[in-house]
């Protein structure tokens, strides 16, 4: 119950609008083949470019296919590709990172050069290398990203780890002769991933930015799978006869993003203590204050 | 200053009306300047213009350089030049007369020595043997100042027709080399003269002493603007007067249509002689040496749907590999109309049962469909379109994009069951693409081929390319009989070509082949 309030507390804290937004991009990511009214991939090339109907209510695309379904179903396509970048790119970081802070000494310094190395490239020309080797296709770029991604939790991870690894509790259980097993898959892993995962929400955003980037290279999700970044190739050269199309999958896109990065944002300078209030300052003075009193009283 | 609702409001009058007169005016200054001159939006820079090269774009090269016979309405071929040519010796000589009276831009004459300078540069060259006419090359003997014989080791297949290509057979002044032979700049006899040249546009002037119908006005510029919707906003807003072509600066279908709703513009859409057509690959994909799934897919597809949608009508559905705007084009026959229950039926009947993928022997009926957008424009769309239709059939088909640089090598090493591939259009067809497409023993290192049977389909090649007058026409038509009959190659539309123009350009006329640029009508509107 009290983890309950907790949660609900951390959640009151954040902006309304972002979690909204993220709140029914999780929504219609997770139950959208349930929700879709139709099929996304159904043509019907006598009715492209259609305006909103009792049909089609966002109107349909180039093909004839119902817009608000397709907008949908990419929402799922997004989230489960971003999700499993996120989720490989973390599982790779957070090993390298806190083998090198549990470790530290040479370990360290090889696994951190080797983050150096993929920081220094830039994540999109990484994952346009691997695709141009292996080729586009779905997990080829899920996998590509993830290479490239990986890097930035690594180094994050490190850090975390390197300040865990200092902290008293540790020295305890070290002298206690905890082995190294218990201390790393026991607290310092735990204690890592929870603080990486913050960071996560941040770079959702811009991992769904680079899916979409790919796709709309036509480098990422090959069709008939819907997808916002693909959508909005498909739909630029309608951009001047009807812009809906084109409006329709970049205001999607744009509100995920956003979204996501007010949100990682939020969490991340909620973590930071902030200064105190003048009338938390008053209270506590007045407190310490009495304890003066009290000890003059004994 | 405060700024109250009052002053506010007549700021932003001011600014939108000042915004508005300074597009106005913009138009007006354009106009202005660009008196007595063509601007032609060119997709990338003209390139390297020596005729032997083969990175120039072709129309620019057109502007400068002329062929000895020109390629006319219908594979007409009319004389440029030359203004006589006899075929002799059982077609192993070629009689040409030169024309009198013409110069190079820097005043050299043309005349006997000048051809033969030019023949030789390239006739008989390993480089250029893809070219019939150079491939059998024997000698060329001087007659006089202006007249020429060109002798074969055997008859060259569609040669005046070769003859009229932009390259490598455009004349080039003798003197427009450097001591090494060397192409140094692009001098020719044609109707223009380049002043300059950079990474961002050509300019050239009418020559004076041009032989022939002198353009009516004194220049062109050929502005470089690579984005398709710049090209198009460029001419809206004044900055350009023509744009379109296949090679030159593309327009699709999709921009004509817009533009056509634009009063200062004027469309002009002509059914063009190049075909898209969907090749089968029975090497890789062991379900299409089946000739009932070949029909199926090809009946499975609406090209009705795909012309009048992605093209907005203007392609027609192709049932032909040539359209009939080509000279030995053979019996025309309507598009098959999409038939899917007939589809239905032949993959049942080929054996491929189930639902919603159909298998055979436990195996699915997946196919893949390589697709360039960067190669073939609004292919990807098509695909998607395919991908549909053949799903409703039980195929299920990949679709696979690849950029243009993977998409020649994937074709190369057949790396695909389905992929698109493109006519070569007039002046090459119907000889260029059959030879260099479906000739097994045709070395072709650029699209990689659309259909190949060494045992049934090269000897009637063989036979259509030593057919000689009238046996030219029923020999080719062996070759497009067996293509159907087999259904061998699913052609899919005749792609259109698609001009812009504004309306101070008038007479405009598409021009004949993609090849070419076409100012020779154009008269300028003050």
């Amino acid at each position: 119950m009290n983890m309950l309030k907790t949660i609900l507390a951390q959640i009151n804290k954040m902006p309304r609008a972002a979690l909204i937004t993220i709140g029914l991009f999780l929504a219609l990511g997770i139950f959208a083949p349930w929700i879709a009214p139709q099929d996304p991939s159904a043509q019907n090339l006598l009715d492209a470019g259609g305006g909103p109907s009792a049909a089609h209510w966002l109107g349909t695309d180039n093909l004839g296919r119902d817009t608000l379904s397709r907008l949908i179903i990419a929402a799922n396509t997004s989230l489960v590709s971003v999700g499993s970048v996120l989720i490989i790119a973390m599982t790779i970081g957070i090993l390298m990172g806190t083998i090198a802070g549990y470790h530290r000494g040479w370990v360290d310094d090889l696994l951190m050069r080797i983050v150096d190395v993929g920081l220094s490239i830039p994540s999109l020309i990484t994952a346009l290398a691997v695709i141009g080797i292996v080729g586009p296709g779905y997990w080829t770029m899920v996998m590509a990203l993830s290479l490239a991604w990986w890097p930035m939790s690594g180094r994050i991870s490190r850090g975390v780890a390197v300040s865990i690894m200092s902290k008293p509790h540790i020295e305890a259980l070290r002298v206690l002769g905890a082995s190294p097993w218990r201390i790393y898959f026991g607290h310092l892993l735990p204690g890592t991933i929870g603080q990486v995962m913050v960071y996560a929400t941040a770079d959702a955003g811009t991992a769904a930015l680079a899916v979409a980037t790919l796709s709309f290279l036509g480098l990422g999700i090959q069709p008939p799978t819907p997808e916002w970044g693909q959508m909005l190739v498909d739909a630029l050269p309608y951009l001047e006869s009807d812009p809906r199309q084109v409006l329709l999958p970049g205001f999607a896109l744009t509100a995920a993003v956003i979204g996501f990065n007010i949100l990682g944002e939020s969490i991340a300078l909620n973590r930071i203590p902030k200064p105190l209030t003048r009338r938390m300052l008053a209270l506590r003075r007045a407190e310490v204050a009495s304890w003066g009193k009290e000890n003059s009283n004994a | 200053m405060s700024v109250n609702r009052r002053t506010f409001l007549q700021g932003t009058a001011g600014a939108i009306g000042l915004a508005m007169a300074q597009g106005a005016l913009s138009k007006i200054v354009y106009a202005q300047d660009a008196a007595g001159t063509l601007r032609v939006a060119i997709a990338k820079p003209a390139g390297n213009l020596d005729p032997q090269s083969h990175y120039a774009i072709w129309a620019i090269q057109d502007l400068m350089f002329e062929p000895l016979v020109r390629y006319g309405k219908g594979g007409q071929i009319e004389p440029c030049l030359a203004t006589g040519w006899e075929i002799e010796d059982g077609g192993k000589t070629l009689h040409l007369t030169l024309r009198q009276g013409v110069t190079f831009h820097d005043g050299t004459k043309f005349d006997a020595t000048a051809c033969k300078w030019n023949l030789e540069r390239w006739m008989g060259l390993e480089q250029f043997s893809w070219m019939n006419c150079s491939k059998q090359f024997q000698s060329l003997e001087v007659i006089d100042d202006y007249n020429v014989a060109v002798h074969f080791k055997e008859q060259p297949l569609a040669l005046m027709q070769e003859l009229t290509y932009t390259r490598p057979v455009r004349f080039l002044s003798p003197k427009s080399v450097d001591a090494d032979g060397k192409f140094k700049d692009p001098v020719g006899t044609g109707p223009w003269v380049q002043l300059s040249a950079d990474d961002t546009q050509s300019v050239f002037e009418h020559y004076d002493g041009y032989w022939g119908d002198k353009p009516t006005y004194e220049r062109l510029e050929a502005k470089v603007i690579p984005d398709a919707r710049s090209r198009v906003a460029a001419l809206r807003a004044g900055q350009i007067d023509l744009v379109g072509g296949f090679w030159i600066a593309p327009l699709t279908a999709e921009e004509g249509k817009q533009l056509e709703s634009d009063e200062s513009v004027n469309v002009v859409v002509d059914p063009g002689n190049v075909t898209l057509v969907m090749a089968f690959n029975p090497d890789r994909a062991e379900a299409l040496k089946d000739q009932q799934v070949r029909k199926a897919v090809s009946i499975a597809i609406d090209r009705a749907a795909i012309s009048k949608v992605l093209y907005h009508g203007y392609a027609k559905p192709a049932g032909n590999i040539f359209s009939g705007a080509l000279p030995y084009a053979g019996t025309q026959y309507d598009a098959p109309a999409r038939d899917a229950a007939a589809a239905s039926a032949l993959l049942e009947k080929a054996g491929w049962t189930g639902s919603p993928i159909r298998m055979k022997d436990g195996k699915p009926l997946t196919l893949e469909l390589v697709v360039s957008p960067d190669a073939v424009p609004g292919s990807r769309v098509i695909a998607e379109v395919i991908q549909a239709e053949l799903k409703e059939i039980g195929i299920d088909l990949v679709v696979r994009s690849v950029d243009h640089a993977s998409k020649h090598t994937d074709m190369l090493e057949q790396k695909y069951d389905l992929g698109f591939f493109l006519t070569y259009g007039a002046p090459y067809d119907p000889f260029g693409s059959i030879v260099a497409l479906c000739l097994s023993t045709f070395h072709n290192d650029v699209e990689g081929k659309l259909v190949t049977d060494a045992v049934n389909l090269d000897p009637l090649i063989n036979a259509a390319m030593v057919a000689s007058g009238d046996q030219i026409q029923p020999a080719i038509q062996k070759v497009y009989d067996w293509l159907r009959d087999n259904d061998a190659i699913a052609p899919l539309v005749y792609v259109p070509s698609i001009w812009a123009h504004s309306k101070r350009v008038q007479g405009f006329a598409s021009p004949i082949t993609e090849y070419d640029m076409p100012y020779e009508n154009i008269v300028l509107a003050s």
